[in-house]
């Protein structure tokens, strides 16, 4: 039995310890926002934050998890309301097939933790992983600035 | 164990996720899904400011908002008005919309719920849309071909509008008055001279017992008012908040989760195995031998896998073991024939080479099944609901009925769901251990195990008269096809949307490497083999790409998006030493579409930095989603022509991943810009039209920028 903190709750899985985070959300605690892609850490359609830090979750052990903050896509919202990044993409229309659109949200959402106005070299570097086989590269980036610009007008 | 009620189940997955239901409320049949409430998504807020669009050029009016789910409404007081399997109104005047075509990203849920709602009159805020099961009453349900608004756009607004007749007459006859003297506004007719009014829900009732007329007129398309409007996706919130539900997120009380073991080398068999170390690893269940390998099946797929890894088969040495890209190349060299004599002041001749492409959409294949004594309940990403719902059926000895197919959305499709292998995968795993399973495929087996678009080798001569017409046109193909559909296919599509008189013929090379439909078919070849040859015939007579294109258009939608694309790329202004702009054309899908893109070259490096592209598709039902379409080919061919090839080495593909099988990154990713000729045509698609004509613009750039020609794909170094 592992015990993991996942989007503030406390969970316990019943998992041997080096199954990958992203088949215990998905098979075993019925989080399949959390995509499977490539299972190689290729992709990025698997990706959430651990302690903040978007990560691989295909490539991390659920041994690795232990201790740690897990955020997945059901947790970015906060107090029933939409993260800027979500409202972002719901306005400028970025899904296409929409199956990668999980781990680019949840990478733009690492980024924008930490750098709150990324310029396009930015958004390139922290987006380089995440493939869109739809190629909504062109909205992302487009809904990404709009998060930004949302966020700055709030505070 | 006792097993775990369905309402029980439904309890335990409200707890961490908001299992099924999304798109999956709409299941005509007795299916787990329909047991479960639609959850209400986090409402997204209205939308206040146009969207940014990435410089899509055609919207002209401020986007719609999407559809969010109706605030909680009392349950219905009696039946639904439901004149058509595609609508349903209850006594709330809740209206819902059941698309009967699969969506794979091309927004069909979206664009044909439009058209219904448009002639209906509908509030769009209050339309629900839902996800049709294989029904025959959808009639053809395949995603394919760009075909789908073609098919639909009259049927979908015929409906609504005898929807609307039914409840106009529904109306008059409550108020006593004249229909004609009726007006139909969101959901709400009204009474001018009384000052009178009726919701739809109100009508229900009566609008039920009226026949359905076999004929409505429609609305003028000036009166318009979704049709035409940039309308975001109505999953974007559900995709956004990680609650849409794809065939991977099925889950089933009682399922199980198999992979499947296949042969090392194209034609390779199972000669024997032994499954006792697989059946050691925990969470395996049972290892069962089915017709394309074995398959390991757990309680959850990392354990599959696992289990995979473990099992020991001992493989027929198939015969073709042997097998690379270098001997496939060498025989379509061999097979391909020599293209006609001809005569003229200037003769033309060049080859080119098309590799295989996997399909490799984000959400590998993957299918839910669950046989039973006399039934079968299939849970699938498919472009082809029917298909599906025949394979099972066919494997089973089921008549077809017995077995229902939810179709859920498609991480991406490509043409590669609409093939059933891996639903007839699940059939049988599922039929063997008597329970319902998940078949999942891994990227590996995605990439080895499909079927892709055929390689092809295309030799072409070409004559120009004196003053530089061209006056002779021979295009010769080899390639092995599509399944029994030889080079004939391949032929037949090579014709060219200009007044030269090709001459054309193709040589089918069978090889073992299966292959299948991928975006735009043949397509994807001979648009980079004609508008290739076109500009090195256009430069052997010292001519410029764009006005020889101009000039021999045959049709005047083609010579307009001609002209559009070059005026708004800027066609002829200087560019900086190393840069270049390439054009190019495609006409297909009653659609026609001209690509500009200009790269710059550099030690060896190609970087495509603007893509403009002007399209008539007819009515342009959403221009949101005809950008969108019109992006992601943009995308498939800047991949496809700078970084994607699938190669065969042992008798077997050797890309895994897109570690190997290069593909486009955010990056990467040029401008695009989108410009939509204004038409009252029919609409005509969209979703493969643009592709053919992004590989041979960037090629035609990348010759103006460098006077190298490519005539290869993808582009190496070494030929810059």
């Amino acid at each position: 039995m592992l015990q993991l903190t996942i989007n503030g709750a406390s969970q316990t899985v019943d998992a041997p310890p080096d199954m990958p985070l992203l088949w215990a959300l998905r098979d075993i605690l019925g989080l399949t926002g959390t995509k499977y892609g490539c299972g190689v850490g290729v992709c990025g359609a698997c990706t959430l934050h651990l302690d903040g830090v978007a990560v691989r979750s295909c490539q991390l052990p659920l041994s690795a998890a232990v201790g740690k903050t897990i955020t997945t896509i059901e947790g970015l919202a906060t107090n029933g309301e939409l993260h800027p990044l979500q409202q972002a993409w719901i306005e400028a229309d970025v899904p296409q097939c929409g199956y990668c659109q999980v781990g680019q949200l949840m990478s733009a959402a690492a980024l924008l933790a930490k750098t709150a106005r990324p310029s396009d070299a930015e958004i390139d570097a922290a987006m380089n992983d995440n493939i869109c086989r739809c190629g909504t590269y062109q909205r992302i980036r487009v809904a990404i600035k709009q998060a930004a610009d949302a966020t700055e007008a709030r505070r | 164990m006792k097993p775990i009620s369905r309402r029980r189940f439904l309890k335990l997955g409200a707890g961490t996720s908001l299992v099924l239901g999304v798109y999956l409320t709409g299941c005509a049949n007795e299916s787990l899904l329909q047991a479960i409430p639609t959850p209400p998504p986090p409402a997204p807020a209205p939308i206040p400011s146009p969207v940014p669009s990435p410089a899509a050029a055609a919207p002209t009016a401020p986007p719609m908002p999407a559809p969010s789910a109706p605030a909680p409404t009392p349950a219905p007081t009696g039946p639904a008005f439901a004149p058509s399997a595609w609508l349903a109104i209850d006594t709330n005047g809740v209206a819902t919309i059941t698309v009967g075509k699969p969506d794979m990203g091309q927004g069909v849920r979206t664009a044909l719920a439009m058209l219904l709602a448009e002639e209906l009159e509908l509030d769009w805020q209050n339309v629900r849309v839902e996800q049709a099961p294989a029904d025959r009453r959808f009639g053809n349900q395949m995603v394919a071909g760009s075909a789908s608004m073609r098919q639909l756009y009259g049927p979908l607004r015929q409906a609504g509008a005898s929807a609307l007749a039914m409840l106009l007459a529904a109306a008059a006859q409550q108020l006593q008055v004249d229909a004609a003297s009726l007006k139909a506004e969101k959901g709400i007719i009204s009474h001018a001279a009384s000052g009178r009014s009726l919701r739809y829900g109100e009508l229900v009732p009566v609008a039920r017992t009226l026949p359905v007329p076999a004929s409505a007129p429609l609305k003028a398309a000036e009166h318009f008012r979704l049709i035409g409007k940039p309308t975001p996706r109505v999953d974007n919130a559900a995709v956004a908040t990680g609650q849409a539900i794809y065939g991977m997120d099925v889950r089933l009380p009682t399922m199980r989760y198999a992979v499947v073991a296949r042969p090392p080398s194209f034609g390779s068999q199972v000669a024997s195995f032994n499954a006792d170390s697989a059946k050691a690893v925990p969470g395996v269940t049972d290892v069962v031998q089915i017709g394309s390998g074995v398959a390991v099946v757990a309680s959850n797929t990392w354990a599959a896998f696992k289990g995979r890894e473990a099992l020991q088969i001992t493989w027929q040495a198939g015969p073709y073991g042997q097998l690379d890209s270098a001997a496939i190349a060498e025989s379509l060299r061999a097979g391909v024939s020599e293209p006609a004599a001809a005569s003229a002041a200037q003769l033309v001749e060049a080859s080119y080479d098309l590799p295989y492409l996997a399909h490799a959409p984000m959400e590998p294949m993957n299918c839910v099944a669950d046989v039973r004594a006399d039934s079968c309940e299939l849970w699938v990403g498919t472009q082809s609901p029917g298909g599906a719902q025949a394979a099972a059926a066919r494997m089973l000895g089921l008549p077809a009925e017995r077995v229902t197919v939810n179709v859920t959305l498609l991480g991406g499709g490509f043409g590669r769901r609409a093939d059933t292998d891996f639903v007839e995968e699940a059939v049988a795993i599922s039929q063997a251990v008597g329970a319902p399973v998940k078949l999942v495929w891994s990227r590996a087996d995605d990439m080895q195990h499909g079927s892709f678009r055929p390689i092809s080798h295309h030799r072409l001569r070409g004559g120009l008269d004196g003053q530089g017409n061209v006056v002779a046109w021979s295009h010769r193909i080899a390639t092995p096809g599509i399944g029994g559909m030889g080079g004939q296919m391949a032929a037949s599509n090579a014709r060219l949307p200009y007044s030269i008189r090709a001459d054309v013929d193709a040589a089918t090379v069978p090889q073992p490497v299966p292959t299948w439909f991928w975006r735009a078919v043949f397509s994807s070849q001979n648009g980079f083999v004609n508008e290739s040859f076109l500009d090195e015939l256009a430069a052997a007579a010292n001519r410029d790409p764009f006005t020889v294109r101009r000039d021999l258009a045959q049709s005047p939608r083609l010579r307009t998006v001609l002209e559009l694309a070059a005026e708004k790329a800027g066609w002829g202004a200087a560019l900086p030493a190393g840069q270049g702009r390439g054009i190019a054309a495609h006409v297909e899908y009653g659609s026609f579409a001209a690509v500009v893109a200009e790269v710059r070259v550099d030690g060896g490096a190609v970087r495509v930095q603007r893509v403009v592209v002007a399209v008539d598709c007819g009515v342009a039902v959403n221009p949101l989603s005809i950008a969108a379409q019109v992006e992601g080919c943009v995308a498939d061919g800047v991949s496809t022509t700078l970084k994607s090839a699938i190669t065969i080495a042992g008798g077997q593909v050797q890309q895994t991943s897109f570690a190997d099988y290069g593909w486009l990154r955010i990056g990467e990713m040029p401008v695009v810009e989108t410009h939509l000729v204004p038409s009252s045509e029919e609409p005509g698609g969209i979703g493969e039209l643009v592709y053919p004509a992004v590989p041979p613009a960037l090629a035609n750039a990348i010759f103006a920028a460098s006077d190298r020609r490519v005539r290869r794909l993808p582009v190496r170094a070494e030929d810059l």
